[in-house]
């Protein structure tokens, strides 16, 4: 069973600091204000985060900004290789895929498929995750007990098959992969919830205890959400990617979103018997989910460098 | 210590538990194992029969208590695709998977061992930035994708070792490579975050500054501390390894137990994939186990109590 | 549009590729004499009578002979190991069985054997495959006198030949007595040219010639010796192991696989005719939802028109694939219907759905569990006039068990007929009253049907199925789409025709010289 330690090691958050410590850091600034001060100098953060923008762009303004419709089908220009090679069409940039569609828009619309998976499965995985830490953090004993439990449950579990299952089982949406995504991937949620509401319940009892302890209460308030908040924005990137890779790998094995969505792990997986005379097929999707998910590496990395000072270094 | 183990023991088979009939249950609801066995043309008194034949009719917990009493006595039940035992499906595939969670489990140590350490040694250098980077980029591949673009790549520059199947030792290099390459960014970080922790402990500070001990002395020193727990977590990595193994060997078209946990799923195979996915659970949980004890038996603390 | 050559470095790929496979597997070919066939499905059971894949028929045509068999050229039913046979009434079939054939475990054939395969099949307990089918014309047999045997039939059945050519090997007496249904463990012991020497379910079956097979059979003297069916599910894995000399064969090859590997060197490219056709069935019978818009024959006319099937079959299926308009394969017999046929045109399909009351269309799902690429394109040329089609598309048991539960609103299938040129094989299977494969809900279709199967006048028949097709098209119970045309990939050195049939007759394959 994954300890608590562990799991937070593999996250590599860092513990909490005084008020005294946050505000040495930025010279009598505001946390907030501190932390974009950081930000600005942050290499990884600024090029994750200029590179998540155009995938913004990309994914909202799709359809304008898409050559051609991603589910046109055309089976007379079926297999064009892209502009580059011979036999390329320049109305047809990275070439068409096995039913004539054109591969670049498949592309552009499937930045779309894959943020919104990922914010998505990320979101709920968030809620039930600070949710349960809340209830365990709070009620403790048995309760607590049993989320533990629950927990051990789900790391235990080969989470790929289980979805797989589920996902075979339910239908195949994008809705049904978002929702049991999510739902596999809420432990990091709760282990900082629940030990910030340990300790804020720790704080309750000598504030009541303490007549004049509203002060230390309001202090611990302010210390130890803020860093709650922070952590979970740190999770909240490192499981958008995790979301990300999962749908793909799902789409790609059969049991992720259906066709004709243009899902890049599915894209891959429609290209995968053609590999070997129209490798681009598989290549270009598996380049666009790399840069997608180190920029929201580089950004969640960057968040959290800049968010938490007392980082072990 | 022996309260510790027993009562770690006694959680992990809870868990084990748990998800085995989780998964039964999930199953048993959305789909007709009659069918299923029946076969495509059957007519609709064939499949009748064959519910009652075979007890689709009772209550789950009922069926999923027998299924469970045959699993104790070793009889995993009876394959709906393959018409055999699943005993035997599982023995047939299960060395494949083994051997290939070794080997990628090898591959994480010699590659992320090495970058941890050095890491650790010159933080901030050069090394350092490289081995994070690499960390940074070896999580953002798709496994999958890697995989084929190995099958890509190695056919055209080094066409030195096969792009699938499982028949020699040259068969795994590549799925290894790939399996592998996935936990080296965590296992990379943990080793340097746990080297340079107990590099700038008071102990070895002091010894330092006191001019005692060699570099090698202290190299050796710190390392021992601080690769025990490497240990028990790599003993977690190697449970992962199984889940990895669905999708390499499904890409390298290996005959392990991940690629047939999949091929199960398609095959609404309920007692096959009931089976492996209770193998899977009780493998990591017994690797979890094994970290848990390996870490308790570091701390004394626990030991003593 | 011109197929454009794969590029170059396609070439180089897959050639180099070939070389990393080649250390690892070199017992394919004429130097073994052993001829090595890619399986892209798992085979569950070598016994015929226990299978239903398309496999199982290839193999069991190795292994088994039955009293009947396909001529590979007239494609008619000539007697195997009967050496004759007589009609002596409309429900009486006398036959002669041969007295030189002998099984695999070296025990002659005797018509005890002929009686025990029969009774077993027909006997409900048994479970076979066929059984269902044996036990709706068959009442019973029995033997007048030593190789001799007399089928009683429960009526009039002109198909009875084909049913026992296709679907049953003789067996042995008292194969099934021990392990019930559970063969598998035991080697095959069959009549055929070949007898299995090694079955490893999900690995390979290994064939030996069977050096005491009858002398007079049509099959005698196969050139292979030795045959080995290998289970190689991956598409790219076949096309390495071709090239490398790992296998000798690929069966059932994709068009886009097919043009990309034919254009290297070292590879063999047949192609040719096949009896399967491809079709999208719709619930006219309103199964799923009784006010469901396919009860609306309007609606099924829709569907027809906005289907571009010759598109489809032009670059989807090409070969010497044609496009079909009606529930039969064009040289089946009986198959002559001169019904309405639906040209493509996607305004004349929304019209309809409009006339039909669904101006917007409606939603719902289409099954599949093969060509994911055709089942894809029909979506698209469905969702072109204005429908929300959700394509679910699974494995063949996942399949069948929602199809023979009713519970699809419309299925992309395909159907092989068993290699049988002959209607009753194809529209007979598939609006039979009682065939789980019939979503139009029409007695009077499956009495035509039906009776088209019970008379033995030629003429008769073909007015009865003209009647029937015509019906079907007239009612669009169906939207036919293509013929298939079959692609093989096989190494120069083999000698191999290309089946007319769509089932590959492997005895009949040889080295060159």
């Amino acid at each position: 069973m994954m300890t608590t330690g562990q799991a937070l090691g593999d996250a590599n958050i860092a513990t909490v600091e005084t008020p005294s410590e946050l505000e040495e850091g930025g010279l009598g600034l505001s946390p907030t204000m501190a932390a974009l001060k950081r930000a600005r100098k942050h290499h990884g953060l600024k090029i994750g985060f200029g590179i998540l923008l155009v995938m913004a762009v990309f994914a909202l303004f799709a359809p304008w900004l898409a050559p051609h419709d991603p589910y046109m089908q055309n089976l007379s220009l079926r297999m064009l290789p892209p502009v580059w090679n011979e036999g390329g069409n320049w109305e047809y940039l990275l070439g068409t895929d096995h039913l004539g569609r054109d591969y670049l828009s498949r592309l552009i619309h499937g930045a779309r498929i894959s943020m919104t998976i990922g914010l998505g499965a990320a979101s709920i995985g968030a809620v039930i995750g600070v949710t349960l830490g809340l209830i365990a953090g709070y009620f403790g004993g048995w309760i607590d007990q049993a989320v533990n439990f629950l927990v051990t449950c789900q790391l235990a579990v080969p989470s790929l098959l289980l979805i797989m299952a589920l996902v075979f089982v339910i239908g195949q949406s994008v809705t049904v992969v978002i929702f049991v995504i999510g739902a596999t991937h809420w432990v990091f949620y709760l282990v900082v919830t629940r030990s910030a509401t340990l300790r804020l319940r720790e704080l309750d009892f000598v504030a009541a205890a303490n007549a004049m302890g509203c002060s230390k209460f309001q202090i611990a308030v302010r210390e130890v959400l803020p860093n709650l908040v922070n952590q979970i924005m740190v999770i909240f990137t490192l499981e958008v990617a995790v979301a990300i890779l999962n749908e793909a790998t799902l789409s790609f094995l059969g049991l992720g979103i259906p066709s004709p969505l243009p899902s890049w792990g599915l894209m891959i997986a429609e290209g995968k018997t053609a590999m070997f005379f129209q490798p681009w097929l598989v290549i270009l999707p598996g380049i666009a989910l790399f840069i997608l998910v180190i920029a929201i590496n580089l950004l969640g990395d960057g968040v959290r460098d800049v968010t938490v000072t007392n980082r072990r270094n | 210590m022996l309260n510790y183990v027993l009562r770690r023991g006694f959680m992990a088979l809870l868990v084990a538990l748990t998800v085995s009939f989780g998964t039964f249950a999930l199953f048993h609801f959305a789909t007709d194992p009659a069918q299923t066995i029946a076969g495509e043309d059957a007519p609709q008194e064939m499949v009748d029969e064959i519910r009652e034949q075979y007890g689709f009719d009772r209550p789950v917990l009922v069926q999923y208590g027998d299924w469970l009493g045959g699993v104790l006595q070793g009889d995993f039940g009876r394959s709906y695709f393959w018409k055999q035992q699943v005993v035997e499906l599982i023995q047939e595939h299960a060395k494949v998977t083994i051997l290939l969670a070794l080997s990628a489990l090898m591959v994480t140590v010699v590659i992320a061992l090495p970058l941890g350490i050095s890491a650790a040694l010159k933080p901030n250098s050069w090394v350092d930035r490289l081995a994070l980077s690499t960390a940074v980029s070896a999580q953002a591949i798709p496994n999958f994708w890697l995989g084929l673009m190995f099958i890509i790549l190695f056919a055209v520059t080094f066409p030195i070792f096969p792009v699938s199947g499982d028949a020699t030792w040259k068969h795994y290099v590549l799925p290894s490579l790939v399996l592998g390459a996935s936990s080296v960014p965590a296992v990379m970080r943990l080793t340097r975050t746990g080297l340079l922790d107990v590099l700038s402990s008071d102990y070895i500070r002091t010894a330092r500054a006191k001019g005692f001990m060699g570099y090698r002395l202290i190299l050796q020193q710190a390392m021992r501390n601080a690769l025990l727990p490497i240990v028990s977590v790599l003993a977690v990595q190697l449970g992962h390894k199984l889940g990895g193994s669905v999708v390499t060997e499904s890409v390298f078209s290996m005959n392990g137990l991940g690629r047939l946990a999949v091929e199960s799923i398609f095959n609404s195979d309920i007692p096959t994939v009931q089976s492996l996915i209770l193998i899977f659970v009780l493998t990591f949980v017994l690797l979890t186990l094994a970290a848990d004890l390996i870490n308790a038996w570091l701390d004394p603390r626990i030991r003593m109590g | 549009m011109r197929i454009r050559p794969p590029v170059p470095i396609g070439h180089c790929l897959i050639g180099l590729l070939a070389l990393c496979v080649l250390p690892f597997h070199a017992s394919a070919g004429p130097k073994d004499d052993t001829l090595v066939v890619a399986l892209s499905k798992p085979l569950t059971t070598v016994d015929r009578l226990y299978s239903i894949q398309r496999e199982g028929l290839i193999l069991s045509r190795l292994t088994d002979d039955g009293l009947f068999f396909v001529d590979p050229d007239t494609l008619e039913f000539v007697p195997l190991a009967a050496s004759s046979y007589e009609w002596v009434s409309d429900t009486e079939l006398d036959v002669t069985v041969r007295d030189d054939v002998v099984f695999h475990d070296g025990s002659s054939l005797t018509a005890e054997d002929v009686v025990y395969t029969f009774e077993w099949v027909i006997n409900e307990d048994s479970d076979t495959s066929r059984g269902p089918v044996i036990r709706s014309w068959l009442e019973s047999v029995e033997k007048l006198a030593p190789g001799k045997v007399r089928f009683n039939l429960k009526l009039p059945y002109p198909m009875a030949l084909r049913d026992m050519a296709i679907s049953i090997p003789l067996r042995k007496q008292g194969t099934y007595d021990e392990a019930g249904d559970e063969t598998d463990e035991q080697p095959l012991n069959g009549i055929g040219p070949y007898k299995v020497t090694a079955f490893s379910a999900g690995r390979e079956i290994v064939l030996e010639r069977f050096e005491d097979y009858y002398q007079a059979s049509p099959k005698a003297n196969p050139a292979i010796e030795n045959m080995v069916f290998r289970v190689i599910p991956d598409q790219g894995t076949q096309q390495a192991e071709l090239l490398s000399g790992g296998i000798d064969i690929m069966m059932d090859v994709p068009p886009d696989v097919a043009d990309n590997v034919s254009h290297l060197p070292g590879v063999k490219r047949l192609e040719g005719n096949d009896i399967r056709i491809g079709y999208i069935t719709l619930d006219a019978a309103g199964y799923v939802d009784p006010d469901s818009p396919f009860t609306k024959l309007k609606v099924r006319k829709a569907i027809n028109h906005a289907i571009n099937r010759e598109e489809i079959t032009k670059y989807l299926m090409r070969g010497s694939a044609e496009v079909v308009h009606f529930a039969c394969h064009p040289r089946q017999f009986g198959c002559n219907a001169d019904g309405p046929r639906y040209p493509y045109s996607p305004e004349k399909a929304k019209q309809l759905l409009a006339e039909a009351g669904y101006p917007d269309g409606f939603s719902f799902k289409l099954w599949a569990y093969r060509e994911k690429i055709i089942a894809e394109a029909v979506v698209s040329n469905l969702k072109a006039i204005g429908l929300d089609v959700d394509l679910r598309f699974v494995k063949l048991n996942v399949f069948s068990k929602v199809r023979n539960s009713k519970d699809m609103q419309a299925f992309f299938a395909s159907y092989g007929s068993g290699g049988t040129a002959d209607a009753s094989a194809s529209t007979g299977v598939h609006f039979a009253a009682n065939s789980a494969r019939n979503y139009s809900g029409d007695e009077a279709l499956a009495d035509t049907v039906i009776a088209a199967e019970q008379t033995i006048d030629a003429d008769q028949r073909k007015r009865l199925y003209r009647q029937a097709l015509n019906r079907i098209a007239e009612q669009a119970y169906w939207a036919p789409m293509f013929s298939y045309s079959q692609n093989f990939l096989l190494t120069p050195e083999l000698e191999f025709s290309v089946p007319k049939d769509g089932v590959p007759r492997f005895w009949q394959a040889s080295w060159r010289q």
